[in-house]
């Protein structure tokens, strides 16, 4: 696999290209009158199609960062544009909405809505899209085919295995057809044989769906799958 | 929005306290709707025996019957009023008397009705379902249905005292279609005077009318000559005023009760949703990191809480439909004697529990919705 020496500045030598790029991101969290600054001046792009796995030290704002790519959170400082939207500016519904119509999400722990079946939570996105409801079961089954669930669609979340609850949550993360998919730490709770499992898929919508991943990972077998490796250290990405 | 199905499975998923608080929730309703159903009893009670065309005259002032007297002479007089049926006055003395509770201690008025053979006359849906008619002049009586075996000796072939060494005989049993004379005994007019001494006198005279609208015609003429001192009601109109301060007072104490109770459920019903909500902090930040919106969390918890008021107001308005069998006794505050009633459902007594149990739910789940709204998506991110 190619790492971020060679790739990263591929990216960087065509900005028109660029999905996301954030400028002289701050981010500040105050805890009991302290001041803590996680992120100190980051600049950052993500050319369009890419897969890049986002890595570091425990606590160093990897979570933080991708937050704010994703629209969860806004910056102390900076300017976050995505797709030539400039999010930073955008307030909490205009976000929501955003996120709805934009990213992807695929969390730690699966956040499947316990008391629905994998069709229903993989049909939850698209109820905030004007898609009509004839047509959401379809595109939900189709989504959840991509990740090989055909046959578990009206199975609910505790009748499946980690690996298959992960494999949900990407069909969900992906029926909208977003522009980004942010994952943090997706393998993080499952043994290694599901964990490559759902790399695999990772790989395969990135390669044969042309999809745009941010990936937060402490795994550097799940890093090395990606195109691109950036590491983020003392605030800033390296 | 976020699917119905959502909260109606997050509802059964936790069974316990939701039939924990729709239990609570059923009890306020149950208290409500059995309140109004009896309300709603009472009212019918009254109205069911009273007709337009039938006019009530008393002695002008009095309240009811019991403390209104006239000369039996009177009778003749009102029979020659303008718009009255000669052949269907009926003079009539009403009384209480004290009586023994079956089962209860202490004692209770009933009420006692002299008549002539004109008082069915007057109201045809008197009938005698079991024995038969009291004979004039003899010392027996008959007893409305809804007294029957509910006072000591009140039984058919049994006797009771009328006042000190004067027993008389229960000989039959009468229904009237549920009207508050169920509640009455009859016995013969000349038999009650004979015991109490009201020789020559009646309380009321009751009267039918050529027709409703006669009504009016006969009035100015019984009250137009001021030396009788004579106050003619339609009969409706009378038994709407007799009614209406006791249906009132159930009407007003069963509503205190219920909000009295309903604050205590409303407060279940709200640690309950804020319990629900502290659980799920993950899922709805997932939620909101989707996208939905603030409404629209508000909106699916102020849903699941409205649902499961819902269904412990159903719970508790299925149970007071039970209650259509109970009967009901209670003093009325205008005879200050006993009326027994029974619990009547109505589809506006039903439609005002659930509004009621959906305003709980409503209420209750108000800041727990709140704080739900207010949970930020960035809690999907934490473990
Ligand atoms: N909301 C917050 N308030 C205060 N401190 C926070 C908050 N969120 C994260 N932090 C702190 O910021 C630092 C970076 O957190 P995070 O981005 O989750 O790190 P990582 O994902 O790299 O482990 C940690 O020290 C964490 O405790
Ligand atoms: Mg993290």
């Amino acid at each position: 696999m190619d790492t971020a020496t060679e790739k990263a500045p591929a990216s960087h030598r065509d900005k028109a290209e660029a999905l996301v790029s954030l400028r002289g991101i701050v981010k500040i969290y105050e805890r009991g009158g302290e001041q803590l600054k996680i992120l100190d001046g980051l600049d950052l792009e993500i050319a369009k199609g890419s897969y890049e796995a986002l890595m570091g030290p425990s606590g160093s704002g990897k979570s933080t960062l991708l937050n704010l790519i994703a629209g969860l959170d806004r910056p102390t400082a900076g300017s976050i544009d995505i797709g030539g939207k400039r999010i930073d500016q955008l307030n909490e519904s205009q976000l929501a909405r955003w996120r709805a119509d934009t990213i992807g999400f695929i969390f730690q722990s699966y956040n499947l809505m316990p008391v629905l079946t994998a069709v229903e939570n993989v049909e939850l996105p698209l109820l905030l899209t004007k898609v009509p409801s004839s047509e959401r079961r379809q595109r939900a089954q189709t989504a959840l085919r991509v990740v090989g669930l055909e046959d578990r669609m009206d199975h609910f979340p505790r009748q499946l295995s980690g690996g298959q609850e992960q494999r949900v949550a990407i069909a969900r993360a992906i029926v909208n057809d977003p522009a980004l998919i942010v994952a943090d730490e997706p393998t993080g709770d499952l043994d290694r044989k599901s964990a490559d499992d759902i790399l695999g898929i990772l790989e395969q919508l990135n390669r044969e769906l042309g999809k745009t991943i941010v990936m937060v990972t402490h795994d550097p077998a799940a890093a090395e799958r990606a195109k691109v490796i950036r590491r983020l250290d003392k605030g800033q990405l390296k | 929005m976020i699917p119905l199905k959502y909260n109606v499975r997050s509802l059964t998923v936790r069974k316990a306290t939701t039939f924990a608080t729709g239990f609570g929730i059923a009890l306020v309703v149950f208290v409500l709707s059995a309140s109004l159903m009896l309300a709603a009893g009472i009212k019918k009670t009254f109205a069911s025996g009273a007709r337009e065309d039938v006019a009530v005259v008393m002695r002008k002032g009095s309240d009811n019957e019991m403390s209104s007297s006239l000369e039996n002479a009177n009778v003749s007089l009102v029979s020659a009023a303008p718009g009255a049926k000669k052949d269907t006055v009926s003079g009539e003395i009403v009384m209480v008397l004290a009586m023994e509770k079956v089962g209860a201690p202490g004692v209770t008025n009933v009420q006692l009705r002299g008549v002539t053979d004109a008082a069915q006359r007057i109201r045809p849906e008197v009938k005698v379902v079991e024995g038969r008619l009291p004979q004039p002049g003899r010392d027996e009586v008959m007893v409305g249905q809804r007294i029957h075996r509910r006072f000591a000796n009140v039984e058919l072939g049994k006797s009771f005292e009328l006042r000190k060494n004067r027993p008389v005989t229960v000989v039959g049993v009468f229904t009237s279609e549920g009207s508050s004379t169920e509640s009455e005994i009859w016995c013969d007019l000349d038999v009650l005077r004979g015991s109490f001494a009201r020789e020559g006198s009646v309380s009321s005279i009751r009267v039918k009318l050529d027709s409703a609208a006669a009504f009016d015609g006969f009035k100015a003429a019984m009250e137009g000559d001021k030396q009788y001192g004579f106050m003619a009601l339609r009969e409706t109109e009378y038994v709407k005023k007799q009614s209406e301060d006791t249906a009132a007072f159930i009407g007003i104490i069963g509503t205190l009760i219920s909000v009295f109770f309903a604050i205590g459920a409303m407060i279940g019903a709200m640690i309950t949703m804020y319990a629900a909500v502290a659980n799920r902090q993950r899922e709805i930040g997932t939620l909101r990191a989707l996208g939905f919106s603030r409404r629209s969390i508000l909106l699916s918890f102020l849903v699941e809480s409205t649902t499961l008021a819902l269904f412990g107001g159903l719970l508790g308005a299925a149970a007071s439909m039970a209650m259509k069998f109970v009967r009901f006794s209670m003093m009325n505050f205008a005879s200050w004697s006993e009326v027994v009633f029974s619990f009547e459902p109505t589809p506006s007594v039903i439609l005002t529990s659930l509004t009621f149990a959906a305003a709980m739910g409503l209420f209750g789940g108000f800041f727990p919705a709140l704080r739900a709204a207010r949970v930020s998506p960035i809690q999907a991110m934490r473990g």
